[in-house]
């Protein structure tokens, strides 16, 4: 096997069953955005409007930041530009550090997975605590996130269970009831969000217009992040901006319905400016999308707006798990952004496609993540990362079929194949190929042979 | 980095540049009963539908909706009853341990049940900390989609803050089984009042 992403989805498939569910777990979801596609009649119209908006949002990036940073500053929330991860880090801990901040509870945010964040404030003694139910399981368990949206969807209840009883957040001994669990984590987070010194939000959406920064979620942990504490710390990638209210209803009607099928999240806050007696700081990020933008192939993955539909479609993700990947976001855009972060690192996950190009189809914003990677696998071979036997098998098939009488030749002999026993075509150190791949069955008669005998003037005898 | 930098580098990354769609073509759903999808909708994402008049005594329908309650807070002043006013605590963290925090809401939307509460309030925590929230909605400001809904949002310039909420705090976090009352309100009463 090729790459790390099909080695790794090797390992995990020898667990049929977690496989299995894993893969219904998210088909359900995609099931759910058909059902929301279907109640709307004007769906295709939200997306090709979605499509539009945000390419022109994105060709016209520096006009819209520099409207939201007036908008914000206007009144009083404080913009900072970070160019990359060290940057942006460094402007989070410093925030913190100036407000003698040693507790920081924390939404879910993309972007601080994306620049490290957490370890960064971690090592400098900060205690980060993430409130997104999934994230704190993960967080407890020192696991990585497996989905963009249910990040804890590869944990058990019952691994859940343990990890709260070890961490005192449990008392009930093999209770792994997730109504209970929940409860357990409410009661426990609370504490945090009464305790914590700043909060620490990502943004689903800018508006440019107004300056509101868009916070999406279901659990209402944002919006108890930023209640309590007298510091509120957004960070957000500088292409999350749309221009206006009526630009801003499209998204949010989209966001949810394609992300688990839900009509709308429980939450979608608008923040405007601190809260009384508060003091607000939004540190826009680059890291990496001002080069995205310049890129003729691939510019328009900066559209995406993070809902999770491709993943959740995508048959290589169903049924080799986030785990399988190696770029911190998996499925059809994670591939992408890994690879406009840095092509050497992770080409290897440009293999996980079946280029059914199923993300296409439901994706919102129309970034088309099938497409790309389409495109992303005609460059490996510019950067020396093409597999070597498929290069040798791809010079072999174009003297094949370029040279008409060898081909012909070929076909008559083919036949011979069918007595290959299977063992020695599914040899690993054979024929690497034939692992998981079926032998066809040569027919007797080749169907030039048979087109001229059953084929006379006027059609077929 | 400096702003310039940052705007100066996109612009020159820009290769062509795209025009802002037309909106005016993009009709949102409409629905013959707007105000049944709402409350079909509001039930359908766990929260539920009162109805009441104006001239209806809401203290005593809001003590009957929580009868086992015992701490409410609110700034409304024609809810003298509250022990907790969310204006006059001196810090947002008092309101801990409040059973039903009450609301005013200005827009509901028939499409996915949200209803627009802008922070008329000091301390916006009342609409998340509460165990229980209630939610006054007048019966003729609900819309059928959320592009009417952000024609008419509106934010108190003291505040600045306004969210739309859809029936309780949720999640599916552990093994997808859906639990009401993640980090913030268990439940959702929308009280509807017409004339």
């Amino acid at each position: 096997m090729s790459t790390e992403h099909s080695r790794r989805a090797h390992d995990i498939l020898k667990d049929a069953r977690k496989v299995a569910h894993h893969d219904a777990t998210f088909w359900g979801l995609r099931q759910g955005h058909d059902k929301m596609a279907q109640q709307l009649p004007e769906w295709e119209s939200l997306r090709d409007h979605a499509s539009a908006i945000k390419r022109h949002v994105v060709t016209h990036l520096a006009d819209y930041l520099e409207q939201f940073s007036n908008q914000l500053e206007g009144r009083g929330v404080i913009a900072h530009w970070a160019k990359d991860a060290q940057e942006a880090n460094e402007m989070v801990y410093g925030i913190l550090e100036s407000h003698k901040v040693t507790k920081l509870v924390k939404s879910k945010s993309m972007l601080t997975e994306e620049i490290g964040l957490n370890d960064f404030l971690m090592r400098r003694g900060i205690d980060v605590v993430e409130t997104d139910l999934g994230e704190r399981i993960l967080q407890l368990m020192h696991r990585k996130p497996a989905h963009i949206v249910v990040p804890a969807v590869h944990i058990t209840k019952e691994e859940v269970a343990q990890c709260f009883e070890e961490h005192g957040i449990s008392h009930e001994h093999g209770n792994c009831d997730p109504t209970y669990l929940t409860y357990c984590a409410r009661l426990s987070l609370r504490k945090e969000f009464l305790q914590a010194g700043a909060g620490l939000t990502g943004c689903n959406f800018g508006v440019a217009s107004t300056g509101d920064i868009v916070v999406c979620t279901n659990e209402g942990n944002a919006d108890m992040t930023t209640s309590m504490p007298k510091l509120h710390i957004v960070t957000m990638g500088i292409e999350k901006l749309v221009p206006d209210y009526e630009s801003l209803a499209v998204f949010q009607r989209l966001l949810c319905r394609c992300g688990t099928g839900q009509p709308t999240t429980t939450y979608t806050s608008h923040f405007r400016q601190a809260r009384p007696g508060a003091e607000m700081h939004v540190v826009l990020v680059d890291n990496g999308r001002s080069e995205m933008l310049a890129n003729p192939d691939h510019w328009e993955t900066l559209k995406c707006i993070r809902c999770g539909a491709c993943m959740n479609t995508c048959p290589v993700y169903r049924r080799s798990t986030g785990a399988s990947y190696t770029y911190f976001i998996p499925g059809p855009i994670g591939v992408n952004l890994g690879m406009l972060r840095d092509p050497r690192v992770y080409s290897d996950n440009v293999s996980a496609c079946s280029l059914c190009m199923s993300c296409n189809c439901v994706c919102p914003a129309k970034v088309n993540p099938g497409s790309q990677i389409y495109l992303w696998r005609q460059m490996l071979d510019s950067i020396g990362k093409a597999d070597k036997m498929k290069k040798v098998m791809s010079r072999g098939m174009s003297v094949l079929f370029d040279n008409q009488r060898l081909y012909a030749a070929a076909l008559n002999v083919a036949p011979l194949a069918n007595i290959v026993p299977d063992a020695l075509t599914r040899s690993a150190k054979l024929n690497p190929w034939g692992i998981g791949h079926a032998k066809p069955e040569f027919a007797k008669q080749t169907f030039h042979k048979w087109w001229k005998k059953n084929n006379k003037r006027g059609g077929l005898k | 980095m400096k702003k310039e930098d940052l705007l100066a580098r996109l612009r020159q990354n820009t290769r062509q540049q795209y025009d802002m769609p037309r909106m005016d073509d993009l009709q949102g759903i409409t629905y013959a009963d707007t105000y049944r999808q709402f409350v079909d909708m509001t039930k359908s994402v766990g929260g539920k539908v009162v109805e009441a008049r104006k001239t209806d005594d809401l203290s005593r329908l809001i003590r009957n909706l929580y009868p086992d309650a015992t701490t409410f807070a609110t700034n409304l002043p024609y809810l003298a009853f509250a022990q907790r006013n969310p204006d006059t605590v001196e810090a947002a963290q008092q309101l801990d341990g409040t059973d039903v925090g009450i609301v005013e809401g200005s827009v509901g939307v028939a499409e996915n049940g949200c209803i627009w509460v802008p922070q008329t309030m000091k301390e916006k925590a009342v609409c998340f900390i509460s165990e229980y929230l209630v939610i006054i909605l007048d019966r003729q400001n609900i819309v059928d989609n959320m592009h009417q809904a952000y024609r008419r949002v509106s934010f108190d310039p003291r505040y600045n803050f306004g969210t739309f909420i859809s029936g309780p705090s949720k999640t599916a976090d552990i093994e997808q089984s859906l639990v009401m009352g993640a980090q913030a309100a268990r439940g959702v009463t929308v009280i509807v009042v017409a004339d």
